[in-house]
């Protein structure tokens, strides 16, 4: 490696640096197996560095490796064909967003610290369940914070599709949290939640 | 606004998405309804923790620092370096960039006399710039069903040629743009000669353009003159639909009525 690709590499790393935490994260909750983290982000920001001349100065370089991170972990779980029929496009509800209201979580969200404490793995797994689109969109804003502009252009979808599908998600990974904490005792016998 | 449609849109409250005038109308109605405030604080909590034990890396899957500058030359991984040709290609690349931005950075100005974005002032601008030649849609033929075919599945919302015996539109081409931000599509042709486009947005898009919004509530068809450009635009479906042109309301009238016969499923 000559001296300019060195002073590049550590350009491209002043970059990387603060954004390597949510990038860890995001990677490891995206994946099937969170064991491949360190494989799969060392292949994205290997490939991402590969097309650093192409990054743009001043333009928004945390999407633009999100971006590498989602194909990568795409990629290694579609490799691994462990949730093919997941990949499917969802099929969208007629108003782009599903309603949040048709939940009934009155003892979850009274006291959502008390269960989330339980259940703190059960979160982890949860959005496991979602679909390879619902849990990059989820992931992508809780982790990433990403607007849902940013979102849809890192995963090429158009933006009421984002929008739709983190609805949904959200709204699945409550019920899925209702029903872990109504199994385990901690809704109340009456609760219709 | 009443509760429900308040509660609907708790996403975009929270994630501070969607344009002011509805944040500005949801807070409204929060300040006058306790249980819709107390409501929407519940949701965002309960929200706001998922969303910090998502973020947290557990004890597996700690994140350990990592020197990637060191990992990067020991693998010995290099960028790829633009050739020559590469650059000239880009260039001409940007060139034509720069000349899009230019053209779209001008409609992004157009706003009506009340400040806010006119849909019917940036349809009207693409329609002339369309119809002088100095846009090219991205797809052109006069073929229905070619343009049909090219616009399925290209955007989120569904947009089709209007049918010809009945609209009189003969259509020439189909492309997409944003109008102040919102995507739209729109198919270009003519009618007895004369150049006509037909601008289809996604419904919501309507709360980006307030005048619209309101002449709309009064008159669903609704039409107005920008310079030499008539247009009538109404709601159709799922879209807002507006058809623009050098020809008499009438005939445009005709074309967004013909193009509202048109099923929205294939």
């Amino acid at each position: 490696m000559t001296q300019t690709d060195r002073q590049r590499a550590e350009r491209f790393v002043a970059y990387l640096d603060p954004i390597q935490h949510q990038l860890t994260v995001y990677c490891s909750r995206a994946l099937n197996r969170s064991d491949e983290t360190a494989d799969v982000l060392q292949s994205a920001v290997a490939n991402a560095f590969r097309d650093f001349d192409k990054y743009s100065e001043g333009t928004n370089f945390r999407a633009w490796m999100f971006r590498y991170v989602t194909l990568e972990t795409l990629n290694r779980n579609r490799a691994a064909r462990r949730s093919p029929s997941k990949l499917e496009e969802q099929e969208l509800p007629e108003t782009g967003t599903l309603d949040i209201t048709s939940f009934r979580l009155e003892t979850l969200l009274d006291d959502p610290e008390a269960v989330l404490d339980h259940c703190d793995g059960v979160v982890a797994e949860s959005i496991g369940q979602l679909t390879e689109q619902e849990r990059r969109i989820l992931l992508l804003r809780a982790v990433g914070d990403f607007k849902y502009r940013e979102i849809a252009e890192i995963m090429d979808i158009p933006m009421g599709t984002v929008m739709g599908l983190l609805s949904r998600a959200r709204t699945q990974l409550r019920s899925q949290l209702r029903d872990y904490a109504r199994q385990h005792g901690l809704l109340s016998k009456g609760d219709s939640a | 606004m009443n509760c429900q449609e308040t509660r609907r849109h708790w996403d975009l409250f929270y994630d501070s998405e969607g344009d002011a005038e509805l944040h500005f109308q949801l807070n409204e109605h929060l300040e006058n309804c306790v249980e819709c405030a107390e409501w929407f604080d519940k949701q965002s909590r309960l929200e706001s923790l998922i969303e910090e034990r998502l973020g947290h890396e557990t004890s597996a899957q700690a994140v350990t620092h990592v020197d990637w500058a060191n990992v990067l030359i020991n693998a010995g991984v290099t960028p790829v370096t633009k050739s020559r040709s590469w650059l000239f290609f880009s260039s001409g690349i940007l060139a034509l960039a720069a000349s899009l931005l230019v053209v779209f950075g001008l409609y992004g100005l157009r706003f009506g006399s009340d400040g806010a974005p006119s849909l019917s002032h940036l349809s009207a601008e693409v329609h002339q710039h369309v119809a002088a030649g100095s846009l090219r849609p991205e797809f052109e033929s006069q073929s229905d069903v070619e343009v049909d075919e090219y616009l399925l599945n290209r955007v989120s919302f569904p947009v089709r040629c209007p049918p010809r015996k009945d609209s009189g539109f003969a259509v020439s081409g189909a492309g997409f743009c944003e109008l102040s931000d919102q995507p739209a599509a729109y198919v270009v042709g003519t009618v007895d000669r004369h150049p006509v486009s037909i601008f289809v947005l996604p419904k919501e898009s309507l709360e980006a353009f307030p005048r619209q919004r309101s002449e709309l509530r009064s008159e669903p068809l609704t039409g107005c003159r920008e310079g030499d450009t008539e247009m009538v635009f109404s709601i159709i479906d799922k879209n807002i639909v507006l058809v623009a042109g050098n020809v008499g309301r009438e005939k445009l009238t005709r074309v967004l009525k013909s193009y509202g016969t048109y099923p929205h499923t294939l």
